[in-house]
Parts: C-alpha cells; structure tokens; sequence
C-alpha cells in the first residue's frame, strides 16, 4: 500500500533542509533502504531543491509529493515555470565534468524523470527498496 | 540549522573547523570565512569536515573555490575527512583528485 506525503516549501534556501529532514525521515519508515541509501537520497533531495530555488523568486513554492510504496520511493518535486536546469539538464548526455550537481543526481538516485510544461515543471527522483516481506507488499501494517 | 565555524592556527597551517550542515542556506557563511582567512594572509589551510553531518554540491563549490583562491596566492587547501558519506561526495565528483585529505588535522599539520 502506497502512503503520500504531501510538503509545500518557500523557495528560500533556508527551507531546502527540511524537506530532505522530512523525506529522510519518510525513507526510514518503511524497511528496504539502507542508512546510506537515505543519505543519498537526502543529497538528491537537496540539490534539486537547491536547483529549483536557484530559478525561482522567493515568493514561490516548491511541492513535495512523496509516494512511498513497498518497492519504492519516488519524491516529485514540482515547481512553477522552468527550473531543474542546472540539476536535470534535457539532452545532455554526459555532464559537464565540473558540474557537481549534475554527477551527484546520476550517482545517488536510482531513476529520475522530468516533465515540463510553460506552467510547471515536475522532477521525479525513484529510489527502489531491497526486497521488502510479504506482509508489507501486501500493505500489512508497519512492524512494532 | 547552525553552521559552527571555528579557527585555530597549528604549525602554520589556519585549522578551520565546519561543524552542522552546509547546504545552500549556509554555504555563504562557510564561503564567507575562507575568504576571511585568505585575505588575512592566510596560505595555508586546513579544513577539518570531520563535524559535517550533510554536505552537498554547493559546499563542494565553496571548497574548490576556497583552493582557487589560495592556490593564486601560491598557498593550498588541505582537508581532513575520514565520514564515508562525505567522502563519497567527494569520490563522485572526482574531488578526491583534487584535495589532499588526511584522516587528523595532527597528520596533516605534521
């Protein structure tokens, strides 16, 4: 059974920390990712925050949609306008050897997707737990 | 979320001590003292990270530019490091390449 976790941010550098505190938290909930995993996709969860707000004014809002399912987590971000460039480039297909960001993402998550739109754009990062049990695929409650 | 910055100075070597998270909300300040430093006379400098609990790309930033800025006054940027998740940051960016990292700031300042 999938659990939504919905966060809405201000776009200020100041917020980028607890959404990755919050989606940390969310990852350690459910069995299936490692402690380093979570750290990773702390990381993750940072730079493309960090991208977005780097695109946006401070009066905007960052969306966090994070779908925690038994096999996976996925954390959609979602942003008005164009952002994500610097995080998610589109037709890049190596990155710039400098681009710290760029390497970090490719590294750390296992899938990302970016949808755009000229209203919003929504940046999909996936991390896949190890095999979860039985009862938890079938949406059984968590362990005590 | 403070970022605790501390200096001391060890053989010769300025020891900046980074403590909490570096992020884009506190990159500034970390940016802020390296630049503090150098224009001081600083050369050499040792940043001790073994008190970083979270460092991403921006941190990386505020590093590779405190060695640029020391390495055109002819001077270098050390850094002590033995958290594997910090070392992995660095791994993956190639910046194990670039600093010299030392497990103690004792190892490092001799």
């Amino acid at each position: 059974m999938d659990r939504v976790v919905e966060l809405e941010i201000p776009a200020r550098p100041e917020f980028v920390g607890i959404a990755r505190m919050a989606v940390g938290a969310l990852a350690g909930i459910r069995p299936g990712l490692a402690y380093e995993r979570i750290d990773d996709l702390r990381i993750v969860v940072s730079e493309a925050c960090t991208s977005a707000i780097e695109g946006l004014d401070e009066s905007s809002v960052l969306k966090l949609r994070c779908v925690d399912g038994p096999k996976s987590l996925e954390v959609r971000i979602e942003a008005p306008g164009s952002v994500f460039e610097s995080a998610f480039p589109i037709n890049e297909p190596e990155p710039e050897a400098d681009n710290f960001r760029i390497s970090l993402i490719r590294a750390l998550v296992d899938d990302a997707d970016l949808k755009a739109s000229p209203e919003r754009t929504e940046l999909c990062l996936i991390m896949h737990r190890d095999a979860a049990s039985d009862e938890d695929v079938l949406g059984g409650d968590l362990p005590a | 979320m403070d970022l605790g910055l501390d200096v001391k100075e060890r053989n010769g070597w300025a020891v900046l001590s980074v403590q909490g998270e570096v992020d884009v909300y506190t990159a500034p300040q970390f940016r802020e003292q390296l630049i503090q430093l150098v224009d001081q006379g600083q050369r050499q400098v040792l940043v001790d990270l073994e008190g970083v609990e979270f460092l991403d790309s921006t941190g990386l930033g505020v590093l590779v530019g405190g060695l640029k800025r020391v390495r055109s006054h002819d001077g270098d940027l050390a850094l002590v490091c033995t958290q594997r998740r910090i070392l992995k940051v660095l791994e993956i960016t190639g910046l194990t390449k670039v600093f010299t990292i030392h497990d103690t700031v004792d190892a490092a300042v001799g």
